[in-house]
């Protein structure tokens, strides 16, 4: 497989189950403060659980060489606290604006029109001194390697990631069948098995699981094109915006698409299977907020791709791809992201509303 | 239940995350006991997270449906916030 099919064959299942899902983190996390719904955030929960077993797997069968991200302590809080505010004027993660994209919403056009031009200015551009500096904070073991639980408490990754999954999942069960709670769903039921995949949207649980084996399947078919790392968006978004500056050379070269590398093919993949799930589910739909919220999303998406820039990765090369591998820099990272989407969601949404 | 004439019906159409569930807390804060409010929504997220924070507010979801396209409505009978 070229790293073209291969990328864009892993983003349309990415894209189909993120919009079926709803999956957003932006949401994940926001709504455990606004409203106190946990709904996204055990989604999100779950597919970190399959994904730290599934890596763990690949490692141990020789598959993949696990690749946690460095600790640069300062990128990782400056750039994921700047990511943080931006996803929340945004309206969404990275992932987010990526699959609503493929939803029609030009709220999310916007965001990602903004993200992909300032990621390029931090990856290459102007805006790359201020990444170097920050990034000076690096801080790797003895041996040279990237920081992360397991060998700062002396484990091997692949057999702490194994154990800390299970006992994780124990630990889950356990609450969850002490306090039971039926969940309740609204509006028509499906009356079939394919109604329930191609035309409702999906639980959390079936969701989080969805998504932990689309990680866990990118792994080694990245791997492959050369970029040992699962899911990503960032460099995929960086990617895509480089290969349209450089169109003109792309014609006259005829058309040899070589400029699109695997992870600029896997977002456009997210963008075509996140439409052709809406457009199953007659969701799609090409619609607009007011224009202040059309600059509002614009703003975020510039402060997102900025602060993926300068942390070494958005949420899902932090959240979903670095954490299972539980890379220091990813959790770090991570936090940092939460923390900034909870203060701008503080000041946006909840202190208006209790006013 | 189709008889039902929503007190005052809010078009979220168009808004992005989470402007409309914001817009429907705030509505329903307002408004008094046995009143009831449609929403008129086309983020699929929100189809789904509306109805859950309005009962977890002590909100009676009447019904959600798919109108046209995106387009749901969803009916809400206010009961007084807890």
């Amino acid at each position: 497989m070229t790293p073209i099919i291969s990328g864009l064959f892993v983003g349309v299942l990415f894209g189909f189950a993120l919009q079926r899902g709803r999956f957003c983190m932006n949401s994940a996390f926001r709504d455990i403060i606004l409203g106190r719904d946990f709904t996204l955030f055990k989604a999100l929960s779950v597919a970190i659980l399959v994904e730290m077993i599934g890596f763990s797997i690949l490692a141990f069968t020789g598959t993949v060489t696990l690749a946690p991200k460095p600790l640069m302590w300062g990128a990782n809080i400056v750039g994921g606290l700047i990511f943080g505010f931006g996803m929340v004027l945004a309206g969404g993660c990275a992932s987010g604006i990526t699959y609503r994209l493929g939803e029609g919403m030009m709220g999310a056009l916007m965001a990602v029109l903004g993200f992909g031009l300032s990621a390029m200015m931090g990856a290459t551009g102007v805006l790359n001194p201020i990444l170097k500096s920050l990034q000076n904070t690096k801080i790797m073991t003895a041996d040279d390697k990237p920081l992360t639980l397991a060998n700062m408490v002396g484990v091997d990754l692949k057999i702490a990631m194994l154990v800390l999954a299970i006992l994780i999942i124990v630990i889950w069960a356990v609450l969850a069948l002490r306090n039971k709670s039926a969940e309740k769903s609204y509006g028509e039921k499906a009356k079939s098995f394919g109604e329930a995949v191609f035309k409702k949207g999906w639980k959390w649980l079936p969701t989080g699981i969805v998504v932990g084996l689309i990680g866990m399947l990118s792994f080694p078919l990245s791997a492959a094109a050369g970029r040992n790392y699962p899911l990503g968006i960032t460099g995929g978004w960086v990617n895509i915006f480089q290969s349209l500056i450089k169109w003109q050379t792309l014609v006259d070269d005829k058309l040899k698409i070589s400029a699109l590398n695997w992870e600029g093919a896997e977002v456009l993949g997210i963008v075509l299977g996140a439409l052709v799930a809406a457009l199953i589910a007659r969701e799609f739909a090409i619609r607009a907020p007011e224009p202040k919220i059309l600059l509002q999303t614009f703003v975020g998406g510039l402060l997102m791709g900025f602060g993926a820039i300068v942390s070494g990765g958005c949420n899902i090369g932090h959240i979903l791809s670095g954490v299972p591998q539980l890379s220091i820099g990813s959790i770090v990272g991570g936090l940092s992201i939460i923390a900034g989407g909870w203060t701008m969601a503080y000041f946006m949404f909840i202190r208006p509303m209790n006013s | 239940m189709a008889d039902i004439i929503p007190t005052k019906t809010i078009n979220e159409c168009g808004k992005i995350c989470p402007y409309p569930d914001v817009d429907t807390m705030t509505t329903l804060k307002k408004m008094k006991k046995g009143e009831f409010l449609e929403v008129l929504i086309d983020y699929p997220l929100s189809v789904e997270r509306i109805p859950r924070s309005a009962e977890k507010q002590g909100h009676k979801v009447l019904s959600v449906k798919q109108v046209n396209g995106p387009t749901h409505s969803i009916l809400i009978e206010v009961l007084g916030n807890k």
